[in-house]
């Protein structure tokens, strides 16, 4: 299991399994409810719910599932929602060919993870081939 | 000073006190001592009958908590079975497809998409598509609250495959935060045209087929006329 780094100080909101596409949504609803709790407006809040959504649809594609963890941390002065998601799928070979637009591995359009990147104010990504990809990003008002 | 110890029938009362131990360990939260005896002794026997006491007490509310958690719990166990059943209710909802006007159908999205329900969608409005021979669809996202990458893909492919009967679909009802997740995202929406309430879609619709009947009528002026020369 890939993990970062514990150098962000964060509280724990949540810890979820994706395994199926209802999970996607309940979890994707869940993310919105804190984002809302943590006073962020429409758009903020359809931006991350979007971000996570695609994040969860990788995993759930390609990984077959993994964990969700949710936590509040202060990042930059911000009061940030961090969402780390964790699997043990195959891994990602090229990593920058998979942040670029328009590259599918799948069936997607290709717009998933560099789509994610844009609607949040931080993305980081592990992948190894044939251990998994952790993927983490933060967002704030 | 001496003290002397007033107890009568000692022997037949401790066995006493025996037998009503043994039948409270037994179960039998009634059996009490109620000696009518006073003496130096009837003081323990009146505390044994009190400790009796406080246990049947500690007993039946042990009893009442338990039963009212199992209760508890019989209807959060139904609460549960009546969320799971609403969940396959609400992913069995299939979209219905209506033809609301001449040449109109409009298909109302409400909720999440997910590949299962978008595979129904589309089967049900391409299915009224060619029962219907209406060429104007109007997609009404206003109940989808979020729209990513692979629900903009579904719906892509939905208008291509309307297009393909012969079909132009409108989409209607993204929100303006929707409308700013999907630029962001990069999803290229160009070739679909939408609208942003039902009500617009609605009377772009009306105006695409005032223009067809007009089209219509000038065709049946100019045939006439074909023939006459």
């Amino acid at each position: 299991m890939l993990e970062f780094g514990n150098e962000i100080k964060c509280e724990l909101l949540g810890k979820f399994i994706i395994e199926n596409e209802y999970d996607i949504v309940t979890v994707r609803q869940t993310i919105r409810q804190f984002a809302k709790d943590a006073g962020m407006g429409i758009v903020d809040q359809t931006r991350i719910t979007t971000a996570v959504s695609e994040l969860f649809r990788n995993m759930y594609n390609y990984a077959g599932g993994g964990e969700v963890l949710i936590e509040r941390g202060e990042v930059e002065n911000h009061n940030a929602l961090i969402v780390t998601c964790i699997d043990k799928g195959p891994g990602i070979e090229n990593l920058e060919l998979a942040m670029s637009d328009g590259f599918t591995s799948g069936m997607g359009m290709g717009y998933g993870l560099p789509g994610a990147k844009r609607l949040v104010d931080r993305f980081e990504i592990l992948s190894k081939v044939n251990e998994g990809t952790s993927v983490r990003i933060m967002k704030w008002k | 000073m001496s003290e002397s110890i007033n107890i009568t029938n000692i022997k037949d009362r401790i066995d006493r006190i025996e037998d009503i131990l043994a039948s409270v360990a037994a179960g039998d939260m009634e059996a009490r001592i109620q000696t009518e005896t006073e003496d130096d002794f009837s003081g323990i026997e009146a505390a044994i009958d009190l400790l009796i006491n406080d246990l049947t007490e500690e007993l039946r509310q042990r009893e009442k908590v338990q039963k009212e958690l199992e209760s508890k719990l019989e209807k959060i166990q139904e609460q549960q079975k009546t969320i799971l059943q609403q969940q396959e209710d609400l992913l069995e909802l299939s979209s219905p497809v209506s033809k609301v006007w001449d040449n109109i159908l409009i298909l109302p999205v409400i909720g999440t998409l997910d590949s299962q329900r978008t595979q129904v969608m589309m089967e049900n409005l391409l299915q009224k598509i060619v029962e219907t021979g209406c060429t104007i669809s109007i997609l009404d996202i206003t109940g989808v609250p979020t729209v990513d990458t692979q629900v903009a893909n579904h719906l892509l492919k939905t208008v291509t495959a309307a297009r393909l009967l012969g079909a132009e679909c409108i989409i209607s009802g993204i929100s303006p935060a929707i409308a700013q997740t999907i630029v962001h995202l990069g999803i290229d929406l160009s070739t679909i045209r939408t609208k942003a309430t039902l009500q617009d879609a609605m009377i772009f619709a009306m105006k695409q087929n005032k223009r067809d009947d007009e089209i219509r009528a000038l065709k049946n002026i100019v045939i006439p006329n074909e023939h006459a020369d």
